[in-house]
């Protein structure tokens, strides 16, 4: 089937409010703890509260004792009943390949050790409270640094080899201008304002399971491993999803449990996690440490660049994001070295968090840039300008789009950089000292196979099916405008099922290829439906008998051709059949290779990750730009640091619509505010525990913490990418704000903070 | 020995939410199948039995299959659950479904003029697309008009600073600032 690009039906593009919005305003969008099961039972997680050990003894009498209480699960009696289940990262489903209850060994804090299940909510959570546990407590290694005996290092386990290309250590030796810097970024919890929820409902041996998730056919698929059923018979359904950001994209180990209990108790159970049990339930950012060495000439010049680092990962899991494959290609440099070490610890396994390896790497590398522009008194935005590129360093393979410095140039602009005094601690206003920075977002260009189902009904209503997910990003609105425009109906007559893995199998919703993945699947169905319209029109007796079947299009609702014969949607309809006409289309992206675009479909109908990345596009690479400047004021006295306004513009292929994703970059710049000057999770590092596991202790922005946010689109055609010319974007822009922000903190103070997030207690 | 894990939460900021508030230890109540509570919610009595310790926010959604108010953290600490009673903006995830009778409780199900119509704030937070997964906009919605009728949405960095206790984690404020400066021009215009 012929891939449909460049067709301009005047929807795709338009900013149109969110078609989900009505439902989401109301209160009436139904997330999956909000669907109503007759009799279900509540369950309460227990916990553990060492990091590392063994079980030596339950104590459930108390608990038991409690009024209501109907079963208390420990491995005791699930041990053996969860079967094992490929890690997600390792092209699996789980989240971690840890098996909490299945024995009485301890991993980490926060390890589910016992699930009470009750008649009521309030009745669970006091047995909950009731349960107590023994341990064997052993000494727990909390991450990077801890002076007790670390558990072997590996470097590398997961995906190919290190970039690298020259002789980056010679090169670095003989430049003229050498920065050598470390920086290092704390751990970060998504805590999406949903919390973990799974409802379980068993019907003989079918089994519904209503949770939050981002990929609703890797978890059917995943749980019917684990609980060795056959996948047909579980539906996973999360039609809406209340925040994700990666912490509900992998089977997380709850689930299982809350469909044992559903079974042994032969009703349906609910869980609903507490937000404490929320950093320890699903999976976090890693903290990560960098030495980032650059070499340049006195023109600015890049002659060498290095960058090692280092992320913690459980002890038994080899995560890592290693986003060296980002900052090995993002600047022209004939010498690069590049390595990524894990540093295995007592935690639970990391796991993908918005932007995984970009946001710690390219912040990295993005204030070492603006150290060497300093070393060089030259501009920041010159520096990146000489060094652009429009190749891959590493391989020479071309990017199949670039505007990197487009965006520089337009954000620039609206930002006023030019009235920018170099010199720190030039510029202030009053008691405020005033800084500002700038630095590069990008983010690979992914695809994934994705399947849709288009049908039109004989009143020309259109329904779209696809088990994809909106969690927020905007995904039925950019869907529904795809179908319009290609379809040429009013978008009021389209309609988006999603979430419910009864559906065509569509992508998970991470790594941004979702928009990409999705709307390319829709376009071709619809593509498809206008293709055989117009054959029979142009065969048939009628207004467009004749006409080139070829060049007909559907617009305002009418079969048109270009010579301006036209005729009713629902005439065409008709001379088909009598009922609705349907498509069901199997996208395989236009980049895929090897294993993914011959296996890509009975990948994603098994639910296992098929995506094909931006850097890996086979003759090419693909990624999405921008360019991000902002203000700091810190108070001269107090220290106290404000972000009072924010530039970013950004190029990223064709928008679909340009309502939802302008919000999706505000968002994202908001998100790199706050990982620049808000969020970590603090670990006791005697115990290896978190300490700030809830909202008032774990700083996310909050209203008062923003004020202007600028989204600038700079306007871009890459139909390389794929025929729609999609460059996802969920995860661009929070990409590099970190590095402007501790930039512009440089620029206010002359003082380098090169490590996250930056606090009061640093600047004074 | 150790304890497992709930009570390293902090629960002592969450006043009705305390696992070990004396009420929960009322096994009278308990037994008998709990506390008669009438709640007028949205215009309408419920007569409800329940556990002492159910909060206004679990009646609500558990009890009543009132899901817009949502459930965030439990522990008032997000906003997400805000609702109106007696007018004012509370947190019904800190609020005890039986300290709530005799009151007039208003959701984000209520607050519309009229069913199928809706209130200049909801039009408001759709035409600034002020949210991206929805989960905290009926917090934030309830949160808008209150903070309005408070006279605290004057300016915008009062906007900001009211609304504070409403997070959204995928960051939609300055959305939801430009949302609720639309819908107080309109509900002043109303009330004027």
């Amino acid at each position: 089937m012929n891939a449909p690009s460049r067709i301009d039906g005047g929807m795709i593009g338009r900013s149109v409010p969110r078609i989900d919005g009505r439902l989401k305003v109301t209160g009436a969008a139904c997330y999956p703890s909000d669907v109503g099961v007759e009799d279900a039972a509540h369950a309460f997680l227990v916990t553990s509260t060492i990091a590392r050990g063994r079980i030596k003894q339950f104590h459930l009498e108390d608990a038991q004792a409690v009024e209501g209480v109907l079963d208390i699960l420990t491995y005791e009696n699930t041990r053996g009943k969860v079967g094992k289940a490929r890690f997600f990262a390792g092209g699996g489903y789980t989240s971690t390949t840890i098996m909490p209850m299945d024995s009485p060994k301890i991993w980490h804090d926060g390890q589910i050790v016992a699930m009470v299940v009750a008649e009521t909510f309030e009745a669970a959570r006091e047995a909950a409270h009731k349960v107590r546990v023994d341990y064997d407590v052993r000494e727990a290694v909390a991450g990077f640094g801890d002076t007790r005996p670390q558990p072997r290092q590996m470097s590398n386990p997961l995906s190919g080899s290190d970039p690298k290309t020259g002789d980056a250590e010679k090169a670095f030796r003989e430049a003229e201008v050498q920065v050598d810097a470390y920086y290092a970024t704390p751990t970060q919890h998504h805590n999406p304002i949903e919390l973990f929820t799974t409802t379980c409902v068993w019907s003989g041996d079918t089994l519904t399971v209503y949770e939050p998730s981002q990929f609703v056919h890797g978890l059917k698929n995943g749980l019917a491993q684990q609980l060795n059923m056959s996948a047909d018979k579980i539906r996973v359904v999360s039609p809406f999803v209340g925040g994700a950001f990666g912490s509900k994209a992998a089977l997380t180990p709850r689930t299982a449990f809350v469909a044992l209990a559903a079974k042994r108790l032969n009703r349906p159970v609910k869980l609903v996690s507490t937000r404490a049990q929320a950093f320890t339930v699903s999976t976090y950012r890693a903290e990560t440490e960098h030495h980032v060495k650059l070499g340049a000439d006195r023109s600015g010049r890049l002659t060498s660049l290095s960058h090692e680092g280092w992320e913690v990962s459980s002890r038994p899991d080899n995560y890592k994001v290693a986003g060296t494959e980002t900052t090995s290609l993002l600047y022209a440099c004939p010498n690069i070295y590049t390595k990524v070490n894990i540093v295995h610890a007592d935690r639970g396994t990391p796991g993908f968090m918005r932007s995984p390896a970009e946001v710690p790497y390219v912040y990295a590398l993005e204030c070492a840039m603006d150290e060497l522009a300093v070393a060089l008194t030259m501009d920041p935005v010159e520096l990146r300008r000489i060094n652009d590129t429009q190749v891959n360093p590493i391989d020479g393979k071309p990017y199949s789009s670039r505007a990197l410095m487009q965006c520089y140039d337009r954000a620039a602009e609206a930002f006023g950089w030019s009235k920018r005094n170099p010199l720190p601690g030039s510029m202030t206003d009053g008691d405020w000292l005033i800084g500002w920075g700038c630095a590069t977002a990008c983010y690979p260009s992914n695809v994934a196979p994705a399947e849709a189902r288009v049908t039109v009904a004989p009143n020309g209503t259109v329904r779209v099916q696809t088990a994809g997910h909106d969690i927020g990003t905007g995904a039925y609105t950019a869907i529904a405008l795809t179908a319009a425009d290609l379809l040429g109906v009013p978008l009021e007559q389209v309609s988006v099922e999603l979430g419910d893995s009864t559906l065509p199998p569509a992508p998970v919703a991470g790594g941004s290829n979702a928009t990409a993945s999705i709307c390319n699947a829709v376009a071709q169905a619809c593509e498809d439906i206008r293709d055989r319209l117009a054959q029979a029109a142009s065969h048939a007796d009628g207004p467009l008998g004749g006409a080139d079947h070829g060049a007909m299009r559907l617009r305002d609702g009418r079969l048109v051709t270009p010579d301006g014969r036209s005729e009713p949607l629902k005439d065409a309809l008709t001379r088909i059949d009598f009922g609705p006409m349907e498509s069901y289309v199997k996208y395989t992206p236009e980049i895929a290779s090897g294993t993914v675009k011959v296996m890509g479909h009975k990948m994603l109908e098994s639910g296992l990750p098929a995506m094909t990345s931006g850097s890996a596009a086979g003759d090419h690479i693909q990624y999405a730009f921008g360019a991000e400047f902002l203000e700091v004021r810190i108070h001269r006295r107090t220290r106290e640091i404000r972000v009072p306004r924010i530039v970013g513009a950004f190029a990223a292929g064709r928008i679909i619509s340009p309502t939802t994703a302008r919000s999706q970059l505000l968002g994202g710049m908001i998100w790199g505010i706050g990982s620049a000057l808000h969020e970590a999770t603090d670990i006791d590092r005697r115990a290896a525990r978190y300490l700030n596991d809830d909202l008032a202790e774990y700083l996310i922005p909050v209203n008062a913490d923003i004020r202007d946010v600028d989204v600038i689109f700079v306007p871009e055609e890459d139909y390389q990418v794929n025929a729609l010319g999609i460059k996802g974007l969920g995860e661009l822009g929070n990409v590099g704000t970190a590095a402007a922000v501790s930039n512009a903190v440089f620029h206010a103070t002359g003082r380098r903070i090169r490590d996250l997030p930056i606090r009061i207690e640093d600047l004074l | 020995m150790a304890l497992a894990s709930p009570p390293r939460s902090t629960s002592s900021r969450g006043l009705g939410m305390d696992t070990f508030s004396p009420l929960k230890t009322t096994p009278a109540a308990h037994r008998t199948g709990g506390l008669d509570v009438t709640l007028s919610v949205n215009g309408r009595d419920h007569h409800l039995t329940l556990d002492p310790r159910v909060t206004l926010l679990d009646a609500l959604r558990e009890h009543l299959g009132l899901t817009g108010s949502k459930k965030g953290c439990d522990q008032g600490q997000c906003g997400a659950c805000t609702v109106h009673v007696d007018g004012e903006r509370h947190l019904a995830c800190l609020t005890l479904a039986a300290s709530a009778e005799g009151k007039s409780i208003t959701t984000i199900e209520g607050l519309a003029p009229e069913e199928g119509s809706l209130h200049p704030m909801q039009q408001a937070f759709m035409d600034h697309d002020a949210f991206q997964c929805g989960y905290c906009t009926p917090g934030q919605i309830m949160s808008a008009v209150a903070c309005i009728r408070e006279g605290h949405a004057r300016t915008d960095d009062d906007i900001r600073e009211y609304m504070s206790g409403n997070l959204c984690r995928c960051a939609a404020y300055p959305n939801i600032v430009a949302a609720i400066k639309q819908a107080r021009d309109q509900m002043e215009g109303a009330r004027g």
